[in-house]
């Protein structure tokens, strides 16, 4: 992917350029507002990483200017700790995701995949597949092997998260604000909790495994990969 | 003195008291000016009326058959006043006096005034006269008015007295009502210069009588007592973040350092490493809980509150961690939800990590076996929201100490956690307006957080 990276304190922007050129991706690094805002909508970018807080134009504004000019590339904030109120606002801006610094760089690059492959084409389908696994959206069923296997609801929309990143690392605090809606990291297992619920109900019955733990980073769901 | 004297004229309450003494004089003396001109007025005609019956009575004595006795009359008449304070003339048509004490020479006929300028009058004495013709001749009678006035400058006199008494009174109660609340003024003042100078205990004296100034002024004891709270609990905070930062910030350099020796000798520094990333992570944590606690205290959330249903968001939080105590070996029971709708106005993010952290703060600290049941019921124009528990508890006298922020009961010290969590909850409860109780359920702990009704 073609990546746009705003940030201006050089240690990190080393970081995230060092790590996103690792895992296969073309990065453009800007140090400041008015650069990002002119490369944003010149366009060819994939995705948008941009620092909140920017010399020149913010990355709020900037972001809200790009979108006003008509670019529809998703943009993730980073913010600074504690900004309780950041997230909002930058999904106001037009933001897709935010990100709060500091991050581990396994957190931005599942967020990056999640956004730059989003093909708006998969959120019309009314049936999910991964392997042998099945999602009737529209029923609310989901079979593996033909066999119905029965959800919570919060289950569901877990294993609906999952399948629809089929193949991506999901991390735990996407889970926690997609199925929990819950924007703060609680003190106790929630997700682990439920992830084993659910793997009991989906995986342990069967021969092959489809939810995997990434360690230290998240969960991804996938079929096994061909030998 | 006229430093006194120019602070006492710059003294609201003097001025009040200036002002108001002025306005009743105006209307004292206005209304003695109304009431002297009504009573001169009540006299001089009182005057005219004794001066028209004697000149009545005079004028009656007369007959064509005896011109005589009128002449007699007046003489007699003239004979009782000596003083001459009533005078008496009868004279012909050429103006020769026939009987009386004077000659009235040309006087108009009916009333006029003259003056003693005539000889053989007491000088300086004005008179009021009546004349009229009684057969060929002309009589007149006139009255002093010596005593008519003095009745007048009597009630002027009078009225002279009751207004200097009056100015005085209302200048000396005046300045002495205005000392007594420029007194208590001054002590506002005072206390407030204190408190600008760091004296955060200084407190504005009240007199128990419960007017408007100690109103006032209890408030701003009040304003006083939660300022200094504040500043006494960020000097605690401040001392126990820098003790509580200080330990991990420890750690991470020993581990570290540790790490540097280990590569120096080309030894695995993964397990260091990872250690590292924890306390990190530790760090930062306690960092955005307290970042996050000043936030929601300084209120920009505000703006964002809609009308949350109360059970909706218990509900949420019963279903999300039912399964985390399960396997904790813990029970949490659904919500009892006593009524249909418990409408407050709230921030629901805020909100369910209010209550997330309650129960998780409960998960923590109860052991295997315990059972947390949550609840909503309405009580008058409030919404109480409980966490309840049936686990160890919080001794009666440590129960306030959990909201202060990084406190930690010396046994919890062991366990994960950084001492913030139900700071944040007081802080999220505060923007709420919602107040929180500890209760002893014994065994157990209830948190009761009650809300005020949305307002329709």
């Amino acid at each position: 992917m073609r990546l746009l990276l705003v940030e201006d304190d050089h240690r990190t922007a080393d970081y995230i350029v060092k790590g996103l050129t690792e895992a296969g991706h073309v990065c453009d690094l800007l140090r400041n507002g008015h650069d990002a805002l002119f490369a944003a909508t010149s366009g060819g970018y994939d995705v948008i990483v941009a620092d909140r807080m920017i010399p020149g134009l913010d990355g709020l504004s900037m972001v809200k200017a790009a979108r006003a000019a008509g670019v529809r590339t998703p943009a993730i904030f980073l913010t600074s700790i504690g900004g309780i109120d950041d997230r909002v606002e930058g999904l106001e801006a037009g933001g897709d995701d935010y990100l709060v610094k500091p991050f581990a760089f396994s957190e931005l690059l599942a967020r990056i995949h999640a956004l730059g492959r989003r093909p708006a084409a998969q959120e019309q389908k009314t049936v999910l597949r991964v392997g042998d696994l099945e999602m009737d959206l529209i029923m609310r069923r989901v079979t593996r092997q033909g066999q119905p296997i029965d959800l919570q609801p919060r289950e569901f929309s877990l294993l609906e998260v999952l399948m629809r990143g089929e193949g991506r690392v999901i991390t735990r605090t996407m889970l926690l604000e997609r199925v929990w809606d819950f924007h703060f990291d609680p003190k106790t297992s929630v997700v682990e909790t439920h992830i084993s619920r659910l793997r009991a109900k989906i995986d342990k019955p069967f021969e092959t495994q489809l939810l995997h733990t990434v360690r230290n980073t998240g969960y991804s769901l996938h079929a096994p990969l061909a030998p | 003195m006229t430093g006194t004297w120019s602070r006492l004229l710059r003294s609201t309450p003097f001025r009040l008291a200036l002002t108001f003494g002025f306005l009743f004089m105006l209307a004292f003396v206005l209304s003695g000016a109304i009431v002297y001109q009504m009573m001169s007025a009540d006299l001089a005609e009182q005057l005219d009326d004794t001066i028209k019956e004697t000149y009545a009575v005079i004028a009656a004595t007369y007959a064509d058959s005896d011109p005589k006795e009128l002449v007699e009359t007046v003489d007699s008449h003239s004979m009782r006043s000596p003083k001459k304070e009533q005078l008496f003339s009868l004279t012909d048509a050429a103006g020769n006096r026939l009987a009386g004490n004077f000659t009235a020479a040309g006087l108009p006929d009916g009333f006029s005034n003259f003056g003693a300028e005539m000889p053989g009058l007491p000088k300086g004495t004005e008179y009021r006269a009546y004349s009229g013709a009684v057969g060929g001749d002309t009589l007149t009678i006139a009255i002093s008015l010596s005593e008519t006035e003095e009745l007048e400058t009597i009630m002027l006199m009078s009225f002279g007295w009751a207004t200097l008494i009056i100015t005085g009174l209302a200048v000396t109660g005046g300045a002495l009502l205005a000392s007594r609340v420029q007194r208590r003024l001054d002590g506002i003042a005072a206390t407030m210069v204190d408190v600008s100078h760091g004296r955060l205990d200084a407190r504005i004296p009240l007199t128990g009588k419960g007017d408007d100034i100690d109103i006032v002024s209890s408030q701003v004891n009040a304003a006083l007592d939660r300022l200094s709270g504040l500043v006494d609990g960020m000097k605690q905070v401040s001392a126990n973040i820098a003790h509580d930062l200080k330990t991990p910030l420890n750690r991470l350099q020993m581990i570290l350092e540790g790490a540097a020796d280990k590569a120096a000798q080309d030894r695995d520094v993964a397990g260091d490493l990872a250690d590292a990333r924890a306390e990190g992570h530790q760090i930062n944590e306690t960092f955005d809980a307290l970042l996050r606690i000043a936030q929601i205290e300084a209120g920009a959330r505000k703006a964002r509150f809609t009308d949350v249903d109360l059970g909706e968001i218990l509900q949420t939080i019963a279903e999300i961690y039912a399964d985390v105590a399960e396997d904790d070996g813990k029970s949490l029971s659904s919500v009892e939800l006593h009524q249909t709708a418990a409408r407050i106005h709230g921030d629901p993010e805020l909100l369910t990590q209010m209550f997330a952290n309650l129960v998780e703060n409960a998960l923590r600290h109860c052991p295997p076996g315990t059972t947390i049941k949550l609840s909503v019921a309405r009580q008058g124009d409030r919404m109480l929201a409980g966490v309840a528990d049936n686990g160890p508890g919080i001794p009666a006298d440590k129960r306030e100490n959990v909201f202060q922020r990084l406190y930690r009961l010396d046994h919890s010290r062991s366990t994960p956690g950084s001492g913030l969590g139900l700071s944040l909850v007081r802080a999220i409860a505060d923007l709420h307006g919602a107040s929180i109780t500890l209760e002893d359920c014994q065994p157990g702990l209830a948190v009761v957080v009650s809300f005020p009704l949305a307002v329709d």
